[in-house]
């Protein structure tokens, strides 16, 4: 299910071959004029990112990431010889934000739309998308039931990994670093990812560990600042362990309040999303030994990924933090998209249309920060979940993990074709087949 | 036991850190009839103005134990908006539709956010090394932080010297005439501008106070701001607008419910909340402290 480090490098090694031909392939043009066939205008890109709220820490590293990477094709050549352009617009309310998308398709004209982190955002614009035929590229937004529900088809979405992979990856950590729990409690936001991730964790950790049983989960809303009240209630509880999907400053202000009040003394715990905000959990309040998600991107993953090594010293130059999993997902989206248009040209010598970069991009792998990631037939990505116990033993003021375990999503996410519901089923059986055998 | 008073401590505290800013909510509209919903926003400015100065403090080698003395310096500092604020834009929509005060009001909330997203970023952010300098009470089987009671204690001093003010000082009966009938107050030769810019800045420093004495307990986040105006707005209906005992009261019993809400039914939390200010707007609209309406 899971692989370890250098399991992984071999096979980010592998992909580097891969790279290193695509990029031999596309040589030709990287440094020279737009080549016959192709437009000289620059390739307009709308980015569609949150930049205030509780969305606006992801939101703001992946704006940033979309910039560096623009930065540094345009100083190779641009896509075949076109410079990029971005145009950013802010997601914020479905409404707005489907303005913004058409005002992106039909005023500005781009010729691909990037962004977005809310399903219930992601439901709107992904069928605005179909109906504009408007290529967009999600970061984020895919929580199970949220795309079963809005948008069972898709054309001209791609979306992004289901957003509950890092509580099933959790789940796994528990059964593996903590088999001998007995009870569990969790606290989550009362959304769909917050309580998708907890019934997805609940039923993963119950297949590995059937002794276990769980507390209602607390759910509270998105935006919470004051958790005093609510860590009295889970240490009422007395569980073995506390888990929870928080992936913003939540996280930091929870692991803070609970610190003051001893909450992890007695208690494991396992923070599925948190390091999406990893550089401000501090070591004077987060406690080593918790199981701690990074989602698609760690920072400290290897040292032998130069895309990696680069990017993270250009951006620690800009912002003073390390980067977050947003930035791993705006790198790819825009990775792939130039990956496609130069695969199109290859083979046609045009500049492609939407719907032939459509049929280059699924099944598509490119490199990106963290690793080679791709996207399935089925327009969904795939990447690898990095998670860890924190640790202290590092050169920060803030916790990382150690040791690392990586999860490939095609071994943590539902196949093509399948409901969530009936992956699981399927996934149940075969764990009840495996403990008669 | 060990339930109760942990129901008890964390709604207490949380009452007040909501009195802190109701208070400053509550003195402006008393006043000058202005609901001033950019109250979050001063708390949100004290909190991170706060980071910036414990950071600075701590890091020159000074003890966390005193960390309240830049914490307090922040707040009482970005005072100084009360009269830039007051005087630049306030002024203009005295006598305008409340329609008009809240549309500023907001106004100046949204520009904020924009200012402290330029400041300090969108990350989270939170000092080093204060809160849990502090250590933690253990009492009946409850974890009490120490540094919440503190923030508890200051708060009530907060409020027996604005109690003092308002009753005991000549000051506090210029605010309180003013209050009653401006217009009478300016023919006894008060310069009610004067006096509204003093208040203003008061109020704003009650908020920006507040956001500096919890940041330590929590960490900035950038929509710190409107969650708070929520929850000050259902302070103020509950206590009644306008009154000090009312933000008292208001303040209270929103913490203790948030509490309570979250040990028993967490998803109930704001509805509980609303519950209770939807039946003070229907059986006493001026709410439990506020005048006739």
């Amino acid at each position: 299910m899971s692989r370890n480090r250098r399991d992984f490098i071999k096979t980010a090694g592998a992909g580097m071959v891969g790279a290193g031909a695509t990029m031999a392939l596309g040589g030709q043009w990287a440094w020279g004029a737009a080549p016959e066939g192709v437009p000289k205008e620059p390739v307009k890109i709308g980015v569609m990112a949150a930049q205030s709220g509780v969305m606006a820490v992801p939101g703001v590293a992946a704006l940033t990431a979309s910039k560096i990477w623009a930065e540094k094709v345009n100083q190779s050549g641009g896509i075949l010889g076109r410079m990029v352009e971005l145009k950013v617009e802010e997601e914020t309310g479905a409404k707005e934000t489907v303005e913004k998308f058409k005002k992106l398709t039909l005023q500005e004209k781009v010729d691909v739309v990037v962004g977005l982190m809310s399903t219930g955002n992601g439901q709107a614009v992904g069928q605005e998308a179909e109906a504009l035929k408007q290529l967009w590229l999600s970061w984020d937004a895919t929580t199970q039931k949220g795309v079963v529900e809005g948008q069972p088809v898709a054309n001209y979405s791609f979306r992004s990994v289901d957003n509950e992979l890092e509580a099933i990856a959790g789940a796994i950590m528990t059964a593996k670093h903590f088999p001998n729990i007995k009870k569990v409690a969790g606290i989550n936001n009362d959304y769909s990812y917050g309580r998708d991730c907890w019934e997805s964790y609940c039923r993963v950790l119950k297949m590995y560990n059937p002794n276990v049983s769980f507390e209602e989960s607390i759910f509270l809303k998105l935006g919470e600042t004051e958790f005093s009240a609510a860590i009295d209630a889970l240490a009422a509880k007395k569980p073995d362990l506390i888990m929870s999907s928080f992936w913003s400053g939540d996280t930091t202000i929870f692991l803070k309040q609970a610190a003051a009040k001893k909450l992890f003394e007695n208690i494991k715990g396992c923070f599925t999303t948190g390091g999406g905000v990893h550089d401000t959990l501090k070591k004077e309040f987060t406690p080593e030994g918790l199981i701690l998600g990074y989602n698609s991107m760690y920072f400290r993953w290897t040292d032998n990924w130069p895309m990696l090594n680069d990017f993270i010293k250009i951006y620690y130059e800009r912002t003073k933090t390390y980067p977050v999993y947003e930035c791993d997902h705006a790198w790819f989206v825009l990775q792939a998209y130039k990956a496609a248009v130069e695969k199109c040209y290859s083979l046609t010598k045009k500049w492609p249309t939407k719907e032939q970069v459509i049929e280059a991009l699924r099944g598509i792998q490119v490199p990106s920060l963290s690793g080679y990631r791709g996207y399935r037939k089925d327009n969904k990505q795939e990447c690898c979940f990095f998670m860890g116990v924190t640790t202290h033993k590092n050169p920060y003021d803030f916790v990382t993990i150690d040791p690392v375990q990586i999860f490939p999503s095609a071994s943590i996410q539902k196949p093509e074709g399948y409901t969530f519901d009936q992956w699981m089923k399927e996934w149940e059986k075969q764990v009840q087949e495996l403990k008669k055998t | 036991m060990a339930t109760l008073l942990n129901i008890l401590s964390s709604g207490v505290f949380h009452a007040s850190i909501l009195f802190l800013v109701a208070s400053g909510l509550q003195l402006v509209f008393g006043v000058q009839k202005v609901f001033n919903l950019a109250c979050g926003s001063f708390y949100a400015l004290g909190a991170y103005l706060g980071i910036t100065f414990v950071d600075v403090f701590t890091g020159r080698g000074g003890p966390p134990l005193l960390a309240f003395i830049p914490l307090l310096a922040a707040g009482i500092l970005l005072g100084a908006l009360g009269p830039v604020v007051e005087r630049g834009l306030l002024r203009f929509v005295y006598n305008r539709d409340e329609s008009f005060q809240l549309l500023l009001t907001f106004s100046v909330v949204l520009m904020l956010e924009d200012v402290i997203r330029f400041f300090w970023g969108t990350y989270p952010r939170s000092p080093k090394g204060v809160y849990l300098a502090f250590g933690t009470l253990h009492v009946g089987g409850a974890a009490i932080p120490v540094y919440n009671l503190l923030v508890i204690a200051a708060s009530l001093l907060v409020a027996l010297l604005m109690g003092y003010l308002l009753e005991k000082t000549r000051f506090g009966k210029i605010i309180r005439a003013t209050a009653s009938n401006s217009e009478m107050v300016q023919a006894l030769g008060i310069r009610s501008s004067v006096v509204y810019v003093k208040v203003f800045t008061l109020g704003t420093i009650l908020g920006t106070v507040g956001g500096a004495l919890v940041i330590p307990t929590t960490a900035a986040v950038s929509e710190m701001a409107v969650h708070l105006i929520v929850l000050a707005f259902a302070v103020v209906v509950i206590g009644g607008l306008g009154s000090m005992k009312g933000a008292f009261l208001g303040a209270l019993l929103v913490g203790l419910l948030k509490s309570v809400s979250i040990a028993v039914y967490p998803e109930l939390e704001m509805m509980l909340i609303y519950l209770i200010v939807i039946g003070v707007l229907v059986l006493r609209p001026q709410g439990l402290f506020g005048g006739a309406s």
